[in-house]
């Protein structure tokens, strides 16, 4: 009788699937019993729309699916189902989460914590479809959790993650998971799978308690209020971002026990930072060019290493600084940009300055703004970038200016 | 006194252009002695709503320094002089919810002056007015309260008179010259009016007000609670479903208990329970859900939760079985249903006299006909008294007189 | 897990057999900080008696959020949140959505529970309609859209909507001395419109608070009828209209016997015209318009140009409208080739 052998990376009660990143997390919606999910069409988010659609037809999945009329609708729809107690899952791109601004800002005060994909996109003018981070990035001073993904695979483990952080009542907050248009969103890999007993093992099913709609709780949502009632509601929610980061620790560690598997450190990934003397930081994908270029240059005896965030809000701002610290200089590329800000500099590099302030080591930091509207970042630019922050490391001191890679000029 | 601030306390909407129109004037009136003021709305009234007490500041100064001071807030915290132009509101103020009661005076500086138009005597308006920690003036102008709307103004030289009256009251910062000169300039203004605050000026009656006189009622007041003290979310409870009255029978709704609005009220409904039909239409079509379902099926309004609109008057379908009544008439919130119940006879002499007062002053609140203010002041002045203007048949109006 | 299987019943509520016969509970209840006499504030307190308790209600921002909630604080006894100014039809579909999938899941006791989604004419029939639109061609879902109509966007202190009569003043239309009427757009037909452009929709219907026992009834009907529905409510104004609180009944009746307002609903297809306007379809002449308008501030300005042009308009609604009051095709037009 011939033997079934699992192969080399198989997980136990999990089923390997070659699948994009939106169907990763189609698969991760199926198993966490999705209720309800609103589409609308807008590249490149959309693709998982179209794999729940198909979830839901061939019977693997039931939820609501509604199709709306305009991404402001399609938003709305799922923050009112969360308040009646409903597993609810949205998403977009771009423009399209643009449209959808006004209930982007008042989830957070609401306290819906509906779970997202943005399919990080270029904002129009001009009509691109190509990578940038702006369009989630706009979300964040308004109490959204925000985290990027890299992988299939990450998508899928986070998506489950994010609702158990999510509707975990100390945080009822909105999170919008970022999984860069195409490079993840449409690209195939292999991606292991957890079986739906995994899944319920970890992931709590939804209860809105005392916040819920219905008529046993008979509750008023979101009366007008003056100034003598705003800068209280504004200082829940900041509670509430604060108690996430240890909801999130314990989500991780709880994922690692079920799954027997997981990364060890849930804010960033390090990468070959141990001894690195110039540490690189980039957001989603981008971290896969940057991780052969640093295979390359250690080749060539360069101690380099990436740090690449996961969760940008809360900001990790403690454990960041620490892994920083000791780098000799430090090379930020950020995938969006920040016109007229703080030496022009991208949104991720003010952040980590910010974060850096106060540290005892401050490590020169370079800005680089690269790879926007699907731009590849390629080799020979994080190559430079390293060699740049070198330079910084001799000197001592770094050049604030910021500096555009990979543009004709 | 290097500045001199002002509040108008008044009825949302009906006085909202007469209250801009004051605060503007005394504005412009100090500009002409060379000072420099500010006017402005109180934030927190916007939207304001019909009846619901609102008020309007104008602060003046000797220099921009000290005007600075005074300008990016809510409200001041203290005024020299309130201006009330309606003088029910001598019962107090509920501006929104968790505001509670507060007193027409509760600003006013100690000595400082509270300037109302009213027809009422000093010693009717004490029993309104809530006692003060410190001495105050009382100073009146004998007239109507003159009520408009958004669109269409009663010129009735109130903002004149007041204006005048004004320059009396705090002559170091407003000369009747001056006022009388931002008067003529204003686009609003005309010799007649300025006629007119001349005659306020010298007809002003004042009394001083010791800290013994006025109404004992202790206002209500509330607390806020504390950011952890709220429930997330922005949430907070429903109210309760109401109960039956008694035994079983009737209805008394639960009332959100952080705005009762009764003090939105120039007028109240007077019910004479003997001539109901019980149609059910006071109580269906009262927007403020007022009346309670008392056990026989009569409706009976809470008089704390009444604004006076006056709805239950023009509907009902029985000759005098509801008159609205001005408000200055009454004492207390006391329920008509529970006296006439107690002692029918009692409340029947009770009822006859309030109804009777109205004969006196009744008050119009509102547009009703292009015209028809016009025609109102013409009376006003030809007869040297005071216009009565009579409701409008409601929905059966062939059943009534 | 669940205590009966799921059937997307709705509740059945029986009209009222006049008016002693009606709810003597209130859901909507005193302590809001709306105008003395505001017609809105009405609508919805008749709006939940009719509905009753195994109701929610999401208000969308205008006159009947900030003002009913004002601030911080509740006149509602039934579970009611605030929604956006465009969402309403949102709002129920979401609603109505949620509910459905936690019962159909055994998640949740399976009940038919109201969902009642309230707009102005300035959050409904302008910014919202996309999403009311949207929300009407949903069959499998059932939930009300009840949109008041006072004719602007109050609560901003009254500018123009679509849904303001030609010529009024607002602070968007003020009459001035070179220009007497900025405002010369005529009201939109939103019940008419709706109405036709959604035939799967089972229910849509006009209303006026002074006929208060028809109106709630036609609310009962509308949350008995299931799938999606639409309710249009005229609510005279004090404050943007510029009138004495206590002519707000008397004017709801003006606007229906002037034909300015017709009373209709259209169920499963079917037009009926109810009340008052059903005498006028029959022959009953209507009163002049003048008799309406010139009882209202905002129209103080109007000089009799205005006055006959306005009655021309409602002339056509009555005397060339295909079906008259409801959808404005006409069947020829003078001098068209």
């Amino acid at each position: 009788m011939a033997v079934e052998t699992k192969p080399a990376g198989a997980v136990a009660d999990h089923k390997e699937m070659l699948i994009s990143g939106s169907e990763a997390c189609a698969e991760a919606l199926t198993l966490a019993d999705l209720d309800v999910v609103t589409a609308y069409p807008i590249r490149p988010y959309d693709t998982v729309m179209q794999a729940i659609a198909k979830k839901i037809a061939n019977g693997h999945l039931e939820a609501e699916y509604i199709v709306a009329e305009g991404e402001h609708s399609q938003f709305e729809i799922v923050k009112h189902a969360s308040t009646v107690g409903a597993r609810v899952f949205c998403g977009s791109s771009g423009v399209g989460w643009m449209y959808a601004m006004e209930c982007l800002t008042v989830t957070p005060p609401l306290r819906v914590p509906m779970v997202c994909m943005v399919g990080n996109r270029a904002l129009d003018d001009p009509g691109a479809f190509g990578v940038e981070h702006n369009d989630a990035l706009v979300v964040r001073d308004l109490g959204w959790l925000l985290i990027w993904v890299d992988t299939a695979q990450e998508m899928l483990d986070t998506t489950l993650l994010a609702y158990r952080i999510a509707e975990d009542r100390r945080v009822f907050l909105p999170i919008a998971i970022s999984a860069d248009g195409a490079f993840l969103t449409h690209s195939q890999t292999i991606c292991q799978v957890p079986s739906r007993a995994l899944v319920d093992k970890f992931l709590p099913r939804y209860d809105r308690g005392d916040l819920l709609l219905h008529p046993d709780n008979p509750i008023t949502v979101a009366p007008q209020a003056n100034e003598d009632w705003v800068i209280e509601i504004r200082r829940q929610n900041d509670e509430a971002m604060k108690r996430a980061t240890a909801v999130i620790d314990e989500a991780y560690a709880d994922f690692r026990k079920v799954m027997g598997r997981g990364p060890e450190n849930p804010w960033f990934e390090e990468y070959m930072t141990e001894d690195a003397e110039i540490i690189l930081i980039g957001m989603g994908t981008i971290s896969l060019p940057m991780k052969v270029g640093i295979r390359n240059m250690r080749a060539q005896g360069k101690k380099v290493g990436l740090i690449r965030p996961r969760w940008f809000r809360p900001f990790p701002t403690e454990r960041l600084v620490k892994a920083l610290s000791k780098a000799s200089a430090i090379g930020v590329i950020d995938r969006d940009y920040s016109f007229g800000s703080p030496f022009n500099s991208g949104v991720v590099a003010n952040e980590i300055r910010a974060a850096m302030y106060n540290a005892d080591k401050r490590p020169p930091l370079l800005s680089f703004i690269c790879g926007l509207g699907g731009r590849e970042v390629t080799l020979e630019d994080v190559a430079k970038a390293a060699d740049m922050c070198y330079a910084a490391a001799k000197a001592g001191k770094s050049d604030p200016k910021t500096h555009w890679l990979g543009v004709r000029e | 006194m290097a500045h001199f601030t002002c509040e108008v306390v008044y009825r949302g909407i009906f006085q909202k252009n007469l209250a801009a129109r004051i605060c503007r004037g005394i504005v412009l009136s100090a500009r002409k002695a060379g000072r420099w003021g500010i006017a402005f709305g109180r934030y927190g009234d916007s939207p304001q709503r019909n009846g619901i007490p609102a008020k309007d500041f104008a602060i003046v100064a000797d220099s921009q320094e000290e005007l600075e001071q005074n300008m990016a807030r809510y409200e001041p915290k203290e005024v020299d002089v309130t201006i009330c132009v309606d003088d029910t509101l001598s019962k107090g103020v509920e501006s929104w919810a968790w505001y509670g009661l507060q007193p027409i005076n509760r600003l006013t500086v100690s000595g400082g002056t509270v300037l109302m138009t009213s027809l009422q005597s000093p010693a009717a308006l004490l029993k309104d007015i809530h006692k003060k920690e410190a001495p105050y003036t009382l100073a009146l102008i004998r007239a109507k309260a003159s009520f408009s709307g958004l669109w269409v103004y009663k010129e009735d030289h109130t903002e004149a008179r007041i204006l005048g009256a004004l320059a009396k009251i705090q002559p170091e910062f407003l000369s009747l010259d001056a006022v009388c000169q931002a008067i003529q300039e204003a686009e609003w203004g005309s010799d007649l009016k300025v006629a007119s605050a001349r005659k306020a000026h010298e007809r002003l009656e004042t009394q001083p007000i010791k800290i013994t006189e006025g109404n004992a009622e202790i206002p209500y007041a509330f607390e806020k609670p504390k950011w952890w003290e709220m429930r997330e979310g922005v949430t907070i409870p429903a109210i309760p479903i109401g109960k039956p009255m008694e035994g079983g029978k009737g209805y008394v709704p639960e009332r959100n208990p952080y705005f009762k609005k009764y003090t939105t009220r120039t007028m109240r409904p007077v019910i004479d329970f003997d001539k109901c039909v019980k149609c059910t239409l006071c109580w269906i079509q009262c927007p403020d859900s007022c009346f309670d379902v008392t056990p026989e099926g009569l409706y009976d309004a809470n008089m704390e939760s009444c604004c006076g609109c006056g709805v239950c008057e023009a509907v009902c379908p029985a000759k005098d079985c509801v008159t609205m009544v001005r408000e200055d008439a009454f004492e207390d919130n006391a329920s008509q249903w529970e006296m006439w119940r107690t002692d029918k006879a009692k409340y029947t002499t009770w009822m006859t006299d309030k109804i009777h007062s109205k004969e006196h002053i009744t008050r119009s609140h509102g547009f009703r006909f292009r015209g028809q203010y016009e025609e109102e002041i013409k009376k006003d002045l030809e007869q040297g008294g005071i216009e009565i203007t009579a409701g409008i048949p409601g929905e059966n109006a062939a059943g009534k007189k | 897990m669940a205590d009966t299987a799921f059937t997307n019943a709705t509740q059945i509520l029986e009209p009222f057999k006049g008016v002693k016969k009606v709810t003597i509970e209130e859901y909507f209840t005193s302590g809001h900080r709306t105008c003395q006499g505001c017609e809105s504030a009405l609508v919805m307190k008749l709006m939940v008696k009719a509905a009753g308790p195994r109701t929610i209600v999401l208000g969308s921002t205008g006159c009947m959020y900030v003002a009913n909630t004002t601030y911080y604080t509740t006149p509602w006894v039934v579970p009611w949140m605030h929604t956006q100014l465009g969402s309403s039809g949102s709002a129920a579909l979401g609603t109505a959505a949620g509910l459905k999938a936690l019962m159909k899941k055994g998640k949740m006791k399976s009940e038919p529970i109201n969902v009642i989604a309230f707009c102005g004419d300035g959050g409904g029939a302008d910014m919202g309609l996309g999403a009311i639109s949207a929300t009407l061609t949903h069959k499998e879902y059932n939930s009300l859209i009840l949109l008041y109509d006072n004719e602007s966007y109050a609560n901003t202190d009254i500018q123009l909507s679509g849904s303001t009569p030609y010529g009024a003043n607002t602070t968007f239309s003020p009459p001035g001395s070179v220009k007497r009427l900025i405002h010369t757009r005529w009201k939109k037909n939103t019940a008419g419109m709706l109405a036709a452009g959604h035939t799967e929709c089972r229910y849509v219907a006009t209303v006026c608070a002074s006929y208060a026992v028809e109106m709630m009834n036609k609310v009962r009907k509308a949350l008995t009828i299931g799938g999606p529905t639409f309710i249009h409510s005229l609510d005279p104004c004090p404050k943007g209209w510029d009138y004495d609180p206590m002519l707000s009944h008397e004017l709801g009746e003006l606007a229906v016997e002037t034909g300015i307002f017709p009373l209709y609903e259209v169920e499963n297809g079917v037009v009926r015209h109810y009340g008052k306007t059903k005498a006028i379809v029959e022959g009953r002449p209507r009163k002049p318009v003048r008799e309406y308008l010139l009882k209202q501030g905002r129209f103080a300005h109007f000089t009799e140009e205005d006055l006959g042009y306005f009655q021309s308009k409602v002339d056509e609604m009555w005397d060339k409208w295909e079906i008259p009051g409801v959808i404005p095709f006409w069947k020829e037009r003078p001098g068209a080739k």
